[in-house]
């Protein structure tokens, strides 16, 4: 009975909750206080003025940031009236809800607003979700970049309209062309080709290169990358999406029964990874397995000895960088990384360091 | 058809006259007007349709005839599929998606669609792993699962019954609200994972309470390479042999006039047939080499052909005169046409040269070409061949058997070519005996048709002892693949053959298939469901309770959610938040398939598992045959038209002889 309640209390808690994340936008522009409609009205710079003027108090937070500039000022209670948002191709899956804590640590350390777009891997939405950013005048853009043709002259648009822009994740091709300030993620064809180099170590012949999405820029880039490097053969396929992990796991079994010379597996997300090595214990093949980046089943399977490295691109600094940077810009003009992309990755998880990668992972930092 | 025509079937069938002359062949609408004004005494509704005929109206032929193709290609251009393992495999993605295939399709057919199936079933997994996961501050609430199982059955069920009430009372279209739903529980699968576990991904130990009964319920497995039984190969053979034989048996005794006394001097040649089929299998297992096996299977092909006259002189009227064969000009125009093109898809195949792998333009290779012309020429030849074959009917069984006669050759020509290329065109060799096959059945059956009167009236014994043995061949048939599949022989482990690993799901979705099916066919509910498909309105005025029906209709889909979320989570013991979410359309394209109508009121729940298991034969195919799976959709696509048409090609023929 007691459990019943609990049940019902829970689902009660829920609904509000959901109800709560639907408005979420409203809220938290309206967190800060009363010259909400300044905000609105008023353009950025009066915003920052403001700022420097009035907070004194709080200050638990700036002193993450080096003291010299304006941000020793800036206070999470009070708030700053600058509003950023992170437009990404986000499904929320294992890897984004990483970055997503990262933008959240950033802007309540740094005190400012900011709004989560997550894209679901179409560029329609996300090209929506960036002219919706410039229309409600944000102070500061930071998307991903799944599929450069469709969000390029999105995000042009936004730097000719004075908004900064900082690209992350994918997209370390095209940031310059948009006049962003820099690109915080990892490149992907390098990431490849170092998975391909512990491929190469590790004595496998033909390694399958499994993707989980079919038009995404950075996974076959990943794939590119190991056929770089990796001296055996490459055959890289599209093996179903993660959101039906039985038929993912049904496509790689295939692939990898219809050639028995295939010794090693490099999935290009968390997912399939684990896919991929089912696939390989139902078939009883000897695998060697190799993943990208982190999720705390995947960590479990590299400490267990099952998978032998993931790559890990450390996407926590892809949701706090970005935001950091636009803060640093618009306080104090400050751009980081002279020119080149900050390069947040390739980093491994192998067994060596697996455990406590592992117990930050569980915490959803890493 | 044609007036010309009509006229033909008019003189074929004035010597055979009797009450049930009708419906020779696949009748039209203004023929059988004619006819009925013609003959009133004929109670048309107990016209007599032939065996193919009969088949051929069922709303799942389609559907069948798509897995039998789909199969049938796969196999023949890849090494592995159809091997035990990749079976498994292939059924194993067809479970889950077909039974809600089959449960969204029971809905479609009651006219409403429910977009939040798919996130349902992830949504009942995490609902069920939140509810056993153990307290903790980042747990669930850690009841038993004893509990945990009827309690998430019955937020399946009440969910089902929300949807439906919904749309009752709102009378918005079920698309709009059931895509309310499908958003809702999208956040809630997202948000209550990330508020209750702090992670996007929820994941239970086999240390809940209760675990290790529900475990092989639900994620049960039977290990095919731990099963060895050494003669496993004997019973095979004997089941597929003699299933084979019974259906032969079944369709004659169910397609032939039965002699008022039996004659005996059927026996000997009836006898002769079996021994030879007897030495030819005998021949065939025990000898090795091209020439021994062809000498076996031209004795199989005789001795086929000689029992089952022998089996005719015994039971059926022979035909006094058989006619002459009169070929009109419409026939031999589609013969000349017909062999024209598989000629020409033979020249094909010679003219290009096998060796050559070059690229013609991407990604098209000169072999490419090869296959695409031999495929193209050939399948239209046959068309054509077997539109003369139709038209031959209509003028009397010798007319048919020449015109048979020449398609089998064409089919055995087109056999040796295939076998003759089939490593440069990627097929495989085997492909050649499903073509001897073929052209031995359609010689055989124009043989047995001129030397035995077809039956054109209900012979209700017959027809009774015909399905009779069409029901145990199929049950032999079926039984002899099961045999094989589920368990191995010494000879093919020592082989290292891959293990398969066949889960309970299947048994799930062959059961709930089955239940479906027989609500839907069976009970006041499934004509109801038909009804508020076909026209809400009008049965509600005939007193279905339409509302009432629809929402029991919603609570299967979301049941079904909750059995599938049950098998995803027992099989991973974690899910993703993302679970399921855009798993809802394949559904319905599985069920579309599988020939249901989206606009309601016709399909079938077995024509819907059919639809899965031909796109997970798709799935699991172009991974075996190693193509390149950027084409994959392209292929998804064809099949998907190819499907629908054939769908409305088939509907328009069973309305047409159903009145």
């Amino acid at each position: 009975m007691k459990k019943m309640m609990r049940l019902l209390a829970l689902l009660a808690a829920f609904t509000l909750f959901a109800a709560a994340c639907s408005s979420s936008t409203a809220d938290s522009t309206a967190t800060g206080d009363d010259d909400t409609e300044t905000t609105d009205d008023g353009s950025s710079d009066d915003g920052g003025e403001e700022e420097e003027a009035t907070e004194e108090d709080g200050g638990d937070d700036a002193g993450d940031d080096a003291g010299d500039d304006a941000p020793e000022e800036v206070d999470a209670a009070q708030g700053s009236d600058l509003t950023f948002h992170m437009i990404t191709h986000s499904d929320d899956g294992p890897f984004w809800s990483v970055v997503n804590r990262g933008m959240d640590a950033a802007c309540s350390d740094l005190g400012v607003t900011c709004v989560w777009v997550p894209g679901n891997n179409d560029a329609n939405v996300m090209v929506q979700g960036i002219e919706g950013a410039i229309g409600e005048g944000s102070d500061g853009i930071a998307a991903s970049l799944p599929d450069p043709a469709a969000l390029v002259p999105a995000l042009q648009g936004a730097v000719e309209g004075g908004v900064p822009v900082v690209t992350l994740n994918s997209g370390a091709n095209d940031y310059q062309e948009i006049g962003a300030l820099t690109h915080v993620g990892q490149t992907e064809f390098i990431a490849g080709q170092a998975a391909g180099e512990r491929f190469n170590a590790a004595g496998v012949t033909h390694v399958l290169c499994g993707q989980q999405e079919q038009n995404n820029v950075g996974l076959t880039e990943r794939c590119g990358g190991l056929e770089d490097t990796f001296s055996g053969t490459v055959t890289t396929g599209f093996m179903d999406l993660d959101a039906d992990t039985t038929a993912q796991q049904a496509a790689i079994n295939a692939a990898m029964a219809a050639d028995d010379s295939i010794d090693g597996f490099l999935g290009v997300g968390p997912v399939i990874t684990l896919s991929g090595l089912r696939a390989a214990s139902d078939l009883g093949r000897d695998v060697t397995v190799g993943g990208f980046d982190l999720t705390p089943e995947l960590l479990g399977e590299i400490e267990g000895g099952n998978i032998l490295f993931t790559v890990d691109q450390q996407q926590y600094l892809q949701g706090y960088l970005p935001i950091l940077q636009l803060f640093l810009f618009q306080t104090n003009s400050n751009t980081i990384g002279g020119g080149l992309p900050i390069l947040t990755g390739p980093g491994f998880v192998d067994a060596s360091n697996a455990a406590d990668v592992l117990a930050l992972s569980e915490a959803g930092t890493r | 058809m044609s007036e010309t025509t009509m006229d033909e079937g008019h003189i074929s069938n004035a010597d055979e006259a009797g009450q049930g002359h009708e419906a020779t062949a696949v009748a039209t609408e203004s023929r059988e007007t004619t006819k009925s004004a013609a003959a009133p005494a004929a109670d048309e509704r107990l016209a007599y349709r032939s065996i193919f005929q009969r088949m051929f109206v069922q709303p799942e032929i389609g559907a069948i005839i798509g897995v039998i193709g789909v199969w049938t290609f796969f196999w023949a251009v890849s090494l592995n599929f159809g091997t035990a393992g990749q079976t498994q495999n292939w059924l194993d993605t067809a479970s889950t998606l077909g039974i809600m295939a089959v449960a969204v399709s029971m809905l479609m057919i009651g006219g409403e669609f429910d977009l939040s199936s798919g996130a349902n079933t992830g949504a009942m997994g995490i609902l069920f792993i939140l509810l056993i996961k153990e307290v903790g501050e980042l747990g669930g609430l850690g009841i038993s699962i004893w509990f945990a199982v009827p309690i998430s059955f019955a937020a399946a069920l009440l969910i089902g019954y929300l949807n439906g009430k919904m749309v009752e009372r709102t009378a918005l279209p079920s698309f709009i609200v059931t895509l309310a739903t499908f958003f809702i529980l999208r956040g809630l699968k997202l948000g209550m994972s990330k508020l209750l576990t702090g992670q996007i991904s929820v994941t239970f130990t086999d240390e809940a309470s209760g675990y290790d009964f529900w475990q092989p319920i639900f994620a049960g497995e039977w290990i095919r390479n731990e099963h060895i039984w050494n003669s496993r190969d004997i019973f095979y053979l004997g089941f597929a042999i003699g299933g084979a034989i019974l259906l032969a048996l079944s369709m004659c005794e169910m397609h032939f006039v039965r002699r008022e006394t039996k004659s005996a001097a059927g026996f000997p040649v009836l006898g002769a047939g079996a021994a030879g089929v007897g030495v030819a299998i005998f021949l065939m297992h025990t000898t090795d080499g091209v020439n021994a096996n062809a000498l076996a299977a031209a004795v199989l092909g005789v001795s086929v052909l000689v029992g089952l006259i022998g089996l005719g002189m015994w039971r059926y009227e022979p035909v006094e005169s058989p006619g002459g064969i009169r070929l009109t000009g419409k026939i031999n125009m589609r013969i000349a046409i017909g062999v024209a093109l598989v000629g020409a898809a033979i020249l094909a195949s010679f003219a290009i040269d096998s060796d050559n792998a070059e690229t013609l333009f991407f990604p098209f290779t000169v072999q490419g070409l090869r296959v695409v012309l031999m495929m193209a020429l050939g399948g239209a030849g046959f068309t054509l061949l077997t539109w003369a074959a139709n038209l031959a009917l209509r003028v009397n069984p010798t007319t048919k058997l020449a015109v048979s006669t020449i398609m089998a050759g064409a089919i055995v020509a087109f056999g040796f070519v295939i076998r003759a290329s089939a490593e440069a065109t990627k097929f495989r060799t085997e492909l050649f005996s499903v073509f001897m096959f073929a052209a031995l059945g359609i010689f055989v059956w124009s043989v047995m048709s001129v030397r035995f009167k077809e039956r054109r009236s209900v012979d209700d014994g017959a027809d009774a002892l015909g399905m009779k043995g069409l029901g145990l061949g199929i049950f032999m048939l079926v039984l002899a693949v099961i045999l094989r599949h589920l368990f191995v022989t010494q000879d093919e482990l020592d082989a290292m053959v891959n293990p398969a690993r066949f889960s309970v799901r299947m048994l799930w979705f062959f059961a709930f298939t089955a239940v479906m099916a027989y609500l839907l066919a069976r009970t006041r509910f499934g004509s109801w469901t038909f009804a508020v498909g076909g026209n809400a309105q009008a049965s509600r005025q005939v007193g279905v309770p339409a509302a009432r029906t629809k929402t029991q209709l919603f609570m299967i889909v979301s049941g079904a959610a909750w059995l599938v979320g049950m098998l995803l989570a027992f099989r991973l013991s974690s899910l993703q938040a993302g679970a399921g979410d855009g798993e809802e359309f394949e559904f319905i394209i599985a069920a579309v398939v599988g020939g249901t109508l989206l606009t309601g009121g016709y399909g079938t729940a077995i024509g819907a598992s059919f639809g899965a298991a031909i796109m997970a034969m798709s799935l699991v195919g172009i991974q075996s045959a190693r193509w390149n799976t950027d084409w994959r959709f392209v292929f998804l696509g064809v099949i998907l038209l190819l499907a629908v048409i054939a769908n409305r090609y088939i509907r328009d023929q069973a309305t047409a002889t159903r009145r």
